[in-house]
C-alpha cells in the first residue's frame, strides 16, 4: 500500500515536471489536457525510471479506492454497474402487494443516498414496477404502476427531487425472470430503478 | 322456387395482393399459416363425430366438429360437394381453373363456416364417386349446395345454387373476386345460407384483433374468425398491448409502450390514421370505446392510484368515474352503453364490480374465488364472461346477470380475457394449455374447442362488435 502510494506521488510529481516541457514542444493541446483532467488516474507518460519495473496498468489496479470512480457512459452499461456495485437497488414486493416492507425500504434508501450524492445527481431515475404472472394482465398492470409509486413517493420523502422521477408500469409484460416457480415471481415483484438522462 | 340469382362483385381495389392492405381478404399465404384447425375433446359432452372433408386431397383443412346431442335435432343436414370447376371458354382469359386455390381459398373456409354455424351438419360424401341425385338422396341431405366455379378476366366466379329435396332452388348467389378474396366469398356465401335457413347471418365475417409477439415485439393484429388471414396491424416495434374494436368495426383502440411510457392510441383496421390520445394521466391501459357514443373508457392513475376515466376519442372531455383509494383497472361497457363493468381491488382482492356509466350505483357481482378480472358483456347483455381463479389457474367464468349463478367453462392451463362473438355464440380466450399463450374459440358453453393461433404467442383477443 505505502509502496504504492509513494508510486503514486512520483507519478504525479513527474507529470508536473513533463508539463511545462510538453509546453514548449508545442503539442497538440487537447493530448496535454488528458492527463489533468483525469486526475488521478495515471497519465500516458512514461514510467519513472525507478527500481521497479511494474507497468503502469498493474499499478492501477492495486489501488482499491480511487478517489473518483468514472462510470461507463453507455446508459445499458451504467445502469448494469450501479446495480452490481448496489449503488442503485430495486425494491421487491410481496404477492399482490404495493407496500414497502423493511427490506424494500433499505434499499431504496441506498438508492436514494446514491442518487443524492456526487455521482448519482447527474442522472434521473426511470422507476418500473413489474408483477409476477400469477395474476392478470390487466389488473397486474395498474398493480405496476402502484408499486413504482410507491418507490417514487419514498424516493421523494428521502430527498430525491421528485422532478429528477417518472415511473412506467409494465405489468406482468416483461418479467425479469421467464420461470414458474416462487424464486421467479420473488424477482418479478419488484419497482427497477433504471438511471436515465 | 323461384331461383333468386345476384352478382355480386367484390370490387377491384388495388393492392389484393398486399398482406396488410384493408379490409381485403387476403391470400393465407401472407405470413400467416392458417391454424391446424385441432379439435379438442370436451370431457363431458357425447360426442357425435362428422367427418368432414374425408377425401386425401383435403387432408389440410380435415376438420372434426363435435356435437352436443340436444342440438343434433335441429341440425340441417346438407350436402356440399366440391365445387364444378367449369373450363373456360371465353377467349379472353385463358388461364385453366386452379383446383388448389379453390380448394384452400374458398372450400376449405366455406365448409368449416358451414360445419362450425351451429345449424348444419355435412352430409358425408364418399370420396371419388360422381355426385349425382341418386347419391344425394342415398345420403339423406336435405339441401344441396350445389357449386360452379370458373375464372373470367382473371377473376374468380362462383356460382352458388342451394336447391331442397324436391330439386327446386332457395338461394342463388354469384360473386366475383381476385384469388385474394375467395376467403370473403366462402364467409360472404356462408353467412347468406344462413340468414336463408335460419332468419339472421353468421359471424362469418368477423374479425378477432389480438396482440402478437411473433414480429419480435408484441404488435397488434388481425385474424378471421376462424383464424386465417393473420395480419399485422401496428408496427411501433415497441410493446403494444390490448386491442379492443370500436362499435362500427372500424377502428381500434390499445396501449402502446412506443414512447417508453403507456400511451392509447387509435387506429383503423387497415393500420392508417393512427392518432394517439393523450390523457395526460398514467397508465392509459384497457382502452374501450364506448358502443353509444365517442366516448372511451380506460384506466388513468395519478400518482400510483389507478382509476377509471372517460375521455373523448380526440383526448378532450376527460371525466374520472371511479375515486376509490384501491386499484381500479379493466372497465368494459354494456353493450346497451349504459353500465361499465370493471374490476376493483377494495375488497382486498381484484373482484368484478359493475357501475352506471356515470360512474354511480356501483354494486360488486363476483364472490367466488380470490382474484377476478377482465370482465366482458355477451352482447344480449345478459351475462358477463370474466377470468376467475379456481384452485390456483385462471378459467373463464360465466355469470348470469339475472339469476347471479355462474359456472366455469374452458380448461387446462390457465385462461384469460374472454371475448364474445357478435351473436354471442362463442367466445375466444387465451390460454397457455400448450405451454405458451396462444388464443383458442368455444361456444360459449365450452364446445367446439378450437386453437386459432400458433406462430409466436397471442393473447388478449377481442372479437369485433358487428357481425360484418
Amino acid at each position: 500500500m505505502k509502496k504504492s502510494r509513494i508510486l503514486a506521488t512520483i507519478l504525479i510529481l513527474t507529470l508536473i515536471a513533463l508539463l511545462p516541457a510538453c509546453k514548449t514542444t508545442r503539442k497538440k493541446p487537447e493530448e496535454l489536457k488528458q492527463p489533468a483532467m483525469e486526475e488521478p488516474q495515471p497519465p500516458v507518460v512514461e514510467p519513472p525510471p525507478a527500481e521497479t519495473v511494474k507497468p503502469v496498468e498493474d499499478f492501477v489496479k492495486t489501488d482499491p479506492e480511487p478517489a473518483e470512480e468514472v462510470l461507463p457512459a453507455d446508459m445499458d452499461l451504467l445502469n448494469q454497474v450501479v446495480q452490481e456495485k448496489g449503488y442503485i437497488r430495486d425494491a421487491y414486493f410481496n404477492y399482490d402487494e404495493a407496500t414497502l416492507d423493511a427490506d424494500a425500504q433499505a434499499a431504496l434508501s441506498t438508492s436514494a443516498a446514491w442518487l443524492k450524492g456526487r455521482d448519482g445527481t447527474t442522472y434521473n431515475v426511470l422507476i418500473e414496477g413489474h408483477c409476477d404472472e400469477r395474476g392478470t394482465e390487466q389488473y397486474n398492470l395498474a398493480l405496476g404502476d402502484r408499486r413504482a409509486n410507491t418507490a417514487r413517493d419514498y424516493l421523494v420523502t428521502l430527498g430525491v427531487d421528485a422532478r429528477r422521477i417518472r415511473t412506467v408500469s409494465y405489468g406482468e409484460e416483461r418479467p425479469f425472470d421467464e420461470g414458474h416457480h416462487d424464486g421467479a415471481w420473488a424477482k418479478n415483484r419488484v419497482a427497477h430503478l433504471v438511471l436515465v438522462r | 322456387m323461384i331461383a333468386k340469382l345476384f352478382c355480386v362483385s367484390l370490387g377491384r381495389l388495388p393492392g389484393y395482393a398486399v398482406p396488410r392492405l384493408p379490409g381485403c381478404p387476403v391470400a393465407r399465404s401472407a405470413g400467416a399459416t392458417p391454424p391446424g384447425n385441432r379439435v379438442t375433446g370436451i370431457p363431458g359432452n357425447l360426442v357425435l363425430l362428422l367427418a368432414l372433408l374425408a377425401t386425401p386431397a383435403f387432408a389440410q383443412t380435415k376438420v372434426q366438429v363435435e356435437m352436443d346431442p340436444s342440438r343434433a335435432t335441429q341440425v340441417i343436414r346438407i350436402a356440399v360437394p366440391f365445387p364444378d370447376l367449369v373450363p373456360s371458354t371465353a377467349p379472353t382469359s385463358p388461364s385453366p381453373v386452379n383446383a388448389t386455390e379453390v380448394r384452400e381459398g374458398f372450400f376449405a373456409p366455406l365448409t368449416r363456416d358451414i360445419a362450425y354455424s351451429g345449424i348444419f351438419a355435412i352430409a358425408h360424401l364418399p370420396p371419388s364417386v360422381p355426385v349425382t341425385s341418386d347419391l344425394l338422396k342415398r345420403t339423406n341431405a336435405q339441401y344441396h349446395l350445389k357449386l360452379n366455379v370458373w375464372n373470367e378476366n382473371d377473376e374468380y366466379v362462383v356460382e352458388a345454387r342451394l336447391i331442397d329435396a324436391s330439386g327446386a332452388t332457395q338461394l342463388g348467389k354469384r360473386y366475383r373476386s381476385p384469388v385474394a378474396a375467395l376467403a370473403r366469398t366462402a364467409h360472404l356465401l356462408a353467412n347468406e345460407l344462413l340468414k336463408t335457413l335460419n332468419g339472421r347471418p353468421g359471424v362469418f365475417l368477423s374479425q378477432i384483433a389480438y396482440a402478437s409477439n411473433r414480429s419480435g415485439n408484441w404488435e397488434i393484429w388481425l385474424m378471421d374468425w376462424d383464424g386465417a388471414n393473420q395480419r399485422r396491424i401496428t408496427f411501433h416495434n415497441a410493446l403494444s398491448i390490448l386491442p379492443s374494436w370500436s362499435p362500427d368495426n372500424e377502428r381500434m383502440v390499445y396501449t402502446s409502450f412506443a414512447r417508453g411510457t403507456s400511451d392509447m392510441y387509435i387506429v383503423h383496421r387497415r393500420g392508417g390514421g393512427r392518432k394517439r390520445v393523450s390523457s395526460g394521466l398514467s397508465l392509459n391501459t384497457s382502452a374501450t370505446f364506448s358502443p353509444i357514443s365517442n366516448d372511451i373508457a380506460f384506466v388513468g392513475s395519478v400518482r400510483g392510484n389507478p382509476d377509471i376515466y372517460l375521455i373523448k376519442d380526440d383526448g378532450t372531455n376527460l371525466r374520472q368515474l371511479t375515486t376509490s383509494t384501491s386499484i381500479e383497472s379493466t372497465p368494459e361497457w354494456s353493450p346497451n352503453g349504459r353500465q361499465i363493468a370493471f374490476t376493483s381491488g377494495r375488497s382486498g382482492t381484484p373482484q368484478i364490480y359493475v357501475m352506471d356509466a356515470e360512474g354511480t350505483n356501483v354494486r360488486r357481482i363476483s364472490y367466488d374465488g380470490n382474484w377476478n378480472d377482465d370482465a366482458v358483456f355477451s352482447p344480449d347483455g345478459e351475462h358477463v364472461a370474466y377470468t376467475s381463479r379456481v384452485s390456483g389457474r385462471f378459467q373463464i367464468r360465466i355469470s348470469n346477470l339475472i339469476t347471479g349463478e355462474s359456472r366455469i367453462v374452458a380448461g387446462e392451463g390457465s385462461n384469460e380475457q374472454p371475448t364474445w362473438s357478435p351473436d354471442g355464440q362463442w367466445i375466444a380466450f387465451q390460454s397457455n394449455r400448450g405451454g405458451r399463450w396462444q388464443i383458442y374459440r368455444m361456444r360459449a358453453d365450452g364446445g367446439d374447442l378450437l386453437q386459432l393461433t400458433e406462430v409466436g404467442e397471442n393473447k388478449e383477443p377481442d372479437w369485433s362488435k358487428k357481425p360484418e
